[in-house]
């Protein structure tokens, strides 16, 4: 059912003649507004229809197949939630004895990537498979019910990191997995953001051109981990960038290559307001206020590690990356 | 149907049997709101509309839509004083678009290339409206009087149509040829007109409304005011507006070395403007405040801003909240005059009033003393309608109370705008007035709001500068030669795109784009809201997304409980 009143297309056929490849269809069951949804969507539409998919467990293959189901439209495979990486060069080294052509993604939560999957992850790097490995960073384990994970932002609340007498949230830093993937000395890591899809098709057209390990860490907010309504899934996102907490930065052979500059740095509190994750934060609490500061701490710091504050308007900068025309040209 | 494989493994988009779209609370729709621009245009024109088909490059097809509510392009193009840009949402962002230079381009382009105005001659019996006066707001109502099907006759007293446009307005401004163009062309679509014919000279009202079904009466303000400072008057007392008029029909103004205009609005401008070319000492005397930022447009003067900015560098002298109290004569003979400070405020009463400041006065020696504040209705001819009063009380459809079958509209009614623009919004609202009291149906206004800012997201948008006519330099604005040079074809190509597209589909892409549920569709030709996506309601969770990162504020969420029964 649609609002094609007037056309006489059934949408079924409509569906099937989108002038776009479509990755991941409909029907899935993610909650409203899922940023890893969109980033997993616009990933396989930009990778294409030649590629196969490990997916470690987690929200996105939880929500895609829900048997005997399947969201998918590429050849797609699960296995555990610590092993994508260790798949995904099986697939690659069988897809290269057979002399096939088909590009191998691997993808995973930041559960399944900072942490139990990160030894797999380490391996499939060193070994130099080619393979494209995509992170979709939720910053929590939000399948099981959201638990902190190495990638939860400091201070943030999780059901076993929550704000109280002793913490207020989280205690540890979210680690710097880009850093670490880079120091792989592989040929391409970057980080992106759902809130810029242009960005993230570029990325993945980029990493797939490369023959060898490629990695991308997609910032994709989650509704309701964080708190936030679903409909504002893209608003936060942008924010996270804005303000410097999420740095959008390519790295090749773990040389810092390109960034993506902030055209105003907003306030990290910007970013936090909107997200019951860091309500505590916003409490008349001495300590709120000092990990409010150190938050904008950690966003300056950022800002002045990657150099992300730019000196004159861009156009692919933070405010220029997301530009839309009429007839719907994007950059990328 | 689930499908159960051998092996268990899932087929692709099997997912697609699970309708996600019962999920659903709140449902995004499209829903076209008012531009901004559109709402603030006295002539009903939808600048948002023709934007987007200029940026389509569907020129003839933006003309088309412009002129559904403007016949007059390449003249309000240059004289309109372009409310739509005041009203710009883009204004408030960087700066507005500049609509009127779009408007003249269409308007001029029209004109070259002879394109005919899209209305379809009324047959031999249709009904037959007669229109008195062939200003902005006769032309006007003619013109949609005939697109709606009537037979029109078109009088006026002068030889040509155009009316004050043709009299007053100085051709630096509005070039001779455009006029003549724009109303040639107009009256080609099947007008009957009759020039040199006077209502209540050569024909009578009663005769009109015993021949027509209808009659419109637009004669503008032809009579001046009486004037006087404290009784007294000059000798040589000539109203700013006859002084125009002689100026633009036979090229020649009286000389003097130095002359004091009182009033504030276009007439007192541009003759100050006219006078300053002849080598005069001009001052301007008005009790309102000079145009600029920050001064409401009721405190403001009534002439057109940028004319005012024109006149400044071209030497004219302005004092702002500023009366006459007394002339000083030598005889008969006007050798300057005593001014002082005013201010309009409020009385007790809550009524307006100038109140001059004790103290304040200086002397400005002067050898003419010009007014130019305004006149009336003519009223020879309609003293039956007038009743006494300078100015026609009419509705907002121009329904003249009492004579049912009378309308009238254009600077002729009271709290008129005094505009082009305005007097063709009265023509094109009294032409639908007609064509309701010919059918015996009531016209209806559809009152809309004009989505504000705040409804587009601008975080998709990038600042561009507004493109720039060319202004002639002032040592080279002698003669008739047009001062504004308007903008050319690639600039007001970039200017369309400028626009945000208010309140309408701006087809970016972005809804498509952005869902995660893959439920907006891209089709080809237009959907029956004159987008290109569709919903997938079958699918749609009705996260909201969409409609928050629509640039334009085209989608809105409607609670999924008023759609019930029909999903
Ligand atoms: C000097 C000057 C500069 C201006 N500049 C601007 C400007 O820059 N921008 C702007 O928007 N507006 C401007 N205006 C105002 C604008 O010209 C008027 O608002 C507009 O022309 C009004 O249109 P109208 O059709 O109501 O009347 P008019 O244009 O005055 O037309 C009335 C017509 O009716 C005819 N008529 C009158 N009585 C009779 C009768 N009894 N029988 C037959 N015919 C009759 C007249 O001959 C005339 O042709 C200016 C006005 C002046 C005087
Ligand atoms: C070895 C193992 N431990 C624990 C689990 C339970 N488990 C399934 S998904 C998940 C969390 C996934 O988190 P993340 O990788 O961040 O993905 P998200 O769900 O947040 O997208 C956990 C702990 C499991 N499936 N396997
Ligand atoms: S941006 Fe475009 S649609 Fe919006 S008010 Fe300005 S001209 Fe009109
Ligand atoms: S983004 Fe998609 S799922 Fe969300 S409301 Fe819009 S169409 Fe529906
Ligand atoms: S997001 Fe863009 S394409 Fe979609 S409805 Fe809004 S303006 Fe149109
Ligand atoms: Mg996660």
């Amino acid at each position: 059912m649609s609002d094609l009143a007037g056309t006489l297309i059934p949408i079924v056929d409509l569906r099937r003649n989108q002038p776009r490849f479509r990755g991941l269809e409909a029907g899935h069951l993610a909650c409203l507004g899922c940023g890893q949804a969109l980033a997993a969507r616009l990933v396989t539409e930009a990778a294409g229809p030649d590629v196969v998919v490990a997916n470690a467990t987690g929200c996105l293959e939880v929500f895609t197949t829900a048997w005997p189901q399947s969201a998918w439209r590429v050849p797609w495979l699960h296995s555990l939630f610590e092993n994508a990486a260790a798949v995904a060069s099986g697939m690659e080294a069988a897809l290269k004895a057979q002399g096939k052509s088909a590009k191998v993604l691997a993808f995973g939560g930041d559960g399944g990537t900072f942490d139990i999957g990160f030894q797999a992850l380490s391996g499939m790097l060193e070994r130099g498979h080619n393979v494209l490995y995509v992170c979709f960073d939720n910053e929590a384990y939000m399948n099981t019910g959201v638990q902190r994970s190495s990638s939860t932002p400091h201070a943030a609340m999780t059901t076993t990191s929550p704000p109280g007498k002793a913490r207020m949230g989280k205690r540890h830093l979210k680690k710097d997995i880009i850093s670490i993937i880079a120091a792989h000395n592989i040929p391409y890591a970057a980080t992106a953001s759902v809130a810029y899809p242009s960005d993230i098709r570029k990325k993945v057209r980029r990493a797939l051109e490369i023959d060898g390990p490629a990695f991308i860490n997609i910032h994709s907010p989650c509704p309701l981990g964080w708190g936030h309504d679903g409909s504002l899934s893209i608003e936060v996102a942008r924010l996270a960038v804005e303000c410097g907490l999420f740095p959008v930065v390519e790295l090749e052979r773990g040389a810092l290559t390109g960034t993506m500059p902030l055209r105003a740095p907003r306030p990290v509190t910007d970013y936090l307001k909107p997200q019951q994750r860091f309500a505590h934060l916003f409490q008349n609490d001495p300590r709120a206020r000092e990990e409010l500061e150190h938050l904008q701490a950690l966003a300056d710091y950022n800002i002045e590690t990657y150099g992300l504050r730019g000196e004159r308007p861009d156009p692919l900068d933070s405010a220029g990356a997301d530009t839309v025309r009429r007839g719907g040209v994007r950059w990328a | 149907m689930a499908i159960y494989t051998r092996g268990g493994f899932a087929l692709p988009e099997t997912s697609l049997a699970s309708k996600t779209g019962t999920w659903r609370l709140q449902r995004p729709i499209h829903r076209h709101s008012s531009a901004p621009c559109h709402t603030a245009c006295p002539a009903g024109e939808d600048p948002q509309a023709y934007l987007a088909q200029v940026a389509e490059g569907r020129w003839r097809e933006a003309w088309e839509t412009l002129v559904a509510a403007n016949p007059l392009p390449a003249i309000t193009g240059r004289v309109c004083d372009h409310p739509c840009e005041s009203g710009c949402n883009r204004g408030q962002y960087d700066e507005a678009i500049a609509i009127h230079n779009v408007e003249r381009f269409l308007g001029d382009q029209a004109i070259r290339e002879g394109w005919a105005y899209p209305v379809t001659p009324p047959s031999v019996n249709a009904h037959r409206v007669a229109v008195v006066g062939a200003g902005p707001a006769g032309l006007s109502a003619a013109y949609h009087l005939c697109r709606l099907g009537y037979q029109v006759t078109l009088l006026d007293m002068l030889p040509e149509a155009g009316g004050t446009l043709r009299t007053a307005l100085p051709p630096y401004r509005l070039p001779r040829e455009v006029l003549a163009q724009e109303t040639q062309r107009l009256l080609a679509i099947g007008i009957e007109f009759l020039a040199h014919h006077a209502l209540g000279r050569d024909v009578s009202l009663d005769e009109l409304c015993a021949d027509y079904g209808a009659v419109f009466l637009a004669p503008g303000r032809q009579q001046g005011r009486e004037w006087s400072v404290d009784g007294r008057v000059p000798a040589d007392l000539h109203t700013g507006l006859r002084l125009l008029q002689e100026w633009v029909a036979v090229g020649t103004i009286p000389k003097v070395k130095s002359a004091a205009i009182v009033g504030g609005g276009n007439s007192a401008v541009d003759l100050a403007r006219v006078l300053r070319k002849t080598g005069a000492e001009v001052h301007v005397i008005t009790h309102d405040a000079l145009p600029k930022l920050g001064v409401p447009p009721e405190g403001a003067m009534k002439a057109i801003p940028r004319e005012v900015k024109q006149a400044q560098e071209e030497g004219v002298m302005f004092h702002e909240h500023r009366g006459i109290q007394r002339l000083l004569l030598r005889g008969e003979r006007v050798v300057g005059v005593e001014m002082v400070h005013m201010k309009k405020l409020p009385r007790p009463d809550g009524s307006i009033g100038i109140v001059p400041f004790e103290g304040t006065e200086t002397v400005l020696h002067v050898e003419q003393i010009i007014p130019a504040i305004g006149q009336v209705v003519l009223a020879a001819g309609m003293e039956r309608i007038l009743e006494g009063s300078p100015f026609f009380a009419v509705d907002l459809w121009g329904h003249v109370a009492n004579h049912p079958g009378v309308f009238a509209g254009g600077d002729a009614r009271k709290g008129s705008r005094g505009t082009v623009s305005g007097a063709v919004g009265d023509g094109r609202r009294a032409a639908l007035a007609i064509d309701g009291y010919l059918k015996g149906v009531a016209t209806v206004e559809h009152h809309t709001e004009a989505i504000p800012l705040e409804s587009l997201n601008l975080n998709y948008f990038e600042h561009e500068p507004r493109a720039e006519e060319p202004l002639l330099a002032v040592e080279q604005r002698s003669g008739d030669a047009e001062v504004a040079g308007g903008l050319v074809e690639p600039q007001v190509m970039a200017e369309s795109l400028r626009c945000f597209s208010c309140g309408m589909c701006l087809a970016c892409d972005n809804c498509w784009t952005l869902c995660p549920d893959q439920s907006v569709l891209k089709i080809k030709e237009l959907a029956s809201d004159g987008s290109h996506y569709v919903f997938d309601y079958d699918y749609c969770k009705g996260c909201g997304l969409c409609a928050r990162e629509c640039p334009s504020g085209y989608i809105v969420m409607e609670d999924e409980l008023l759609f019930a029964g029909r999903y």
